[in-house]
């Protein structure tokens, strides 16, 4: 995979609820979940996204996004959070641009 | 009631800031501590962190985080699964908990400074976040060390290190003191929170938290896991910085990167090479310290530089070269030289280890089979003083670890050069063509005296191998020794274990 980005969660229960909400909100692309024990990369390329409404639907209404940060060891890539998602990419980002969440 | 959004509030309690009329700003932000150069000052306005944290965030989940690592650390408290850990592992753990313990604080510092001195609100909001993580990773760090202090003393330098002046300690406080302590803000948030901790760090909390559960040290792994999530959150301020460095003054962005990446380099190749090839024991090894460092460094983090708009460094080539040697020969230094480290060395190159050793790095054999093959011979013959150092090895005057790297002459023959470079009178000498040029581009920046200086000044006294340990404040009781017991060697008995023709058994 060419320019992967994305996650690197830390041995906990929620990383398969995690990864099944970045593949919800991600549809049609190719996600590449390679898991090293301690710690597994959930990585696209270019770009990936998890949105507030999936965690949540994955993890229970109380998770709330901010929580991810427990869980999220590292990323590759370039990090953009807001109370609505959290976005991984590269290159930089123009300040007006802000995500929909 | 509904609460309003981070986005929709942040921004005015974030960015206090206001224009001085008492004093100039000047007077406020001093260029040796602000360090904006280049940078027009109006140009900090545009600084902007892509993870965001509002301070009631940032309180509920490192809450979460400290409840989560000391639930674990409680649970296993109660159970006999230290008593399980291979002393090659424990080892790990001892030189971690040394070794980066006090660092955490040293990056307390650096992160006031930026909270005090960044020329950006945004910037100082985010640093005071970091500088809370790092005293969390201070008290974690030696909490979780110290519970073991009354089952093996060793464990007792995980706050004692720092304060003495072993060799390894201070090879680690001339980093730092470079990286963190002497710094204005703008190289040190280049040198630290982008190349130190959005870089380097993951090699030692991420990856070797792999091995470390593998090993079954399910505590040490969850605590080091859970102290990167704070990492990767405040190793943040290193992009918006390093953005506007590119922009204005792309030759400094550069080279203060290309610096420190060489230091960690040599950093880590002392603190995590040895471990994750040797102490780590070789069924739960998850990938050699080439491959974690492919996955982490060489793909990962030269991606994220790339991405930034910049280039390899110069010495790549020496940098790729030196993944096959230098930490193979950092753990020959540590393992002879154990009377002066706080932890037990293990060996790591018994028939089966070696086997794996050839598979990850095919020229291992080469450099270093025939001196492991006469320690083995003198442990086997019964003479483990002559396995002891006799006297100090040459330390480089830039990173301060050994002079140890092995190349092969034109004439087939392993030798270890040493890299001399003559100043003002007196001729330094260097472990790599990286360290030396380092050296000369920063000449006249202060550094630490190594060892091998001291001694030769008459600062350790008496002037013998006693006189040293002592000055470095190693007792009897925690000077390192064999993790195994030699075991290992007994496989280099056997003729048939190695094949290489330099056996004991054949001579």
């Amino acid at each position: 995979m060419d320019n992967p980005v994305g996650p690197i969660l830390r041995m906990c229960d929620e990383v398969d609820l995690i990864a099944a909400a970045i593949e919800d909100d991600n549809p049609g692309r190719e996600i590449a979940v390679i898991d090293r024990g301690s710690y597994v990369r959930i990585h696209a390329s270019g770009h990936l996204r998890v949105t507030a409404g999936s965690l949540k639907r994955h993890l229970g209404e109380t998770f709330e996004i901010r929580s991810l940060e427990a869980i999220m060891s590292s990323f590759s890539g370039r990090i953009h959070t807001t109370s609505d998602s959290v976005e991984w990419s590269l290159g930089a980002r123009p300040a007006a641009q802000e995500p929909v969440g | 009631m509904t609460l309003l959004k981070r986005e929709e509030w942040q921004g005015i309690v974030r960015d206090v800031d206001w224009t001085f009329g008492y004093v100039d700003d000047d007077a406020v932000y001093p260029d040796w501590q602000s360090g904006t150069g280049k940078i027009p000052r109006e140009a900090w306005s545009k600084w902007e962190e892509s993870y965001k944290v509002s301070y009631p965030d940032y309180v509920a989940t490192q809450r979460e985080k400290e409840s989560s690592a000391y639930a674990v650390k409680a649970a296993l408290q109660r159970s006999r699964t230290f008593e399980t850990l291979d002393e090659g592992w424990k080892s790990a753990t001892k030189m971690h908990f040394g070794g980066v313990s006090l660092v955490e604080y040293a990056g307390l510092l650096g992160e006031l400074k930026m909270a005090r001195f960044g020329l950006s609100p945004a910037w100082r909001n985010m640093a005071v976040f970091g500088a809370l993580d790092e005293m969390r990773h201070a008290q974690i760090t030696l909490f979780f060390g110290h519970e073991f202090v009354a089952k093996d003393p060793q464990y007792d330098w995980s706050q004692k290190a720092f304060h003495t002046n072993d060799w390894a300690s201070i090879s680690l406080r001339t980093l730092f003191d470079g990286m963190v302590i002497g710094p204005d803000v703008v190289d040190l948030a280049i040198q630290l929170p982008m190349t130190f901790e959005t870089g380097f760090t993951n090699l030692q909390f991420v990856a070797l938290s792999s091995d470390a559960l593998e090993a079954g040290d399910i505590n040490f792994a969850n605590m080091i896991s859970s102290i990167q999530t704070d990492e990767a959150r405040h190793a943040q301020q290193g992009g918006p910085t390093l953005e506007l460095l590119v922009e204005h003054d792309p030759v400094r962005a550069q080279w203060t990167i290309d610096k420190y990446f060489w230091f960690s380099a040599r950093a880590f190749a002392a603190l995590t090479g040895p471990v994750m090839d040797y102490y780590t024991p070789v069924e739960h090894r998850r990938q050699s310290y080439r491959e974690f460092m492919e996955e982490w460094i060489i793909d990962q983090f030269v991606r994220t530089l790339q991405d930034y708009g910049l280039r390899r460094p110069w010495y790549w080539d020496e940098f790729m070269q030196g993944l096959d040697t230098w930490h193979h020969s950092l753990h020959l230094g540590f393992w002879n030289y154990r009377p002066t480290i706080w932890w037990k060395p293990a060996g790591g190159v018994d028939a089966e280890s070696r086997e794996w050793l050839r598979e990850k790095y095919p020229d291992w054999d080469k450099f270093y089979l025939d001196k492991w093959t006469v320690i083995a011979e003198n442990i086997n013959a019964g003479n483990i003083e002559a396995t002891l150092p006799e006297t100090l090895p040459w330390l480089c005057s830039m990173c301060h670890l050994p002079n140890i790297n092995p190349v092969y002459g034109r004439d087939g023959k392993w030798k270890t050069r040493n890299y001399p470079l003559k100043h003002n009178g007196t001729t330094y000498y260097f472990c790599t063509k990286g360290c030396r040029q380092i050296w000369w581009e920063d000449r006249d920046a202060v550094n630490h005296a190594t060892v091998v200086d001291r001694f030769l000044a008459g600062e350790i006294q008496p002037m013998d191998l006693p006189g040293v340990l002592g000055w470095m404040g190693l007792t009897p009781e925690v000077m390192g020794d064999d993790a195994h017991g030699y075991a290992w060697a007994k496989s280099f008995a056997d003729p048939r274990a190695t094949g290489s023709g330099l056996l004991v058994g054949a001579r």
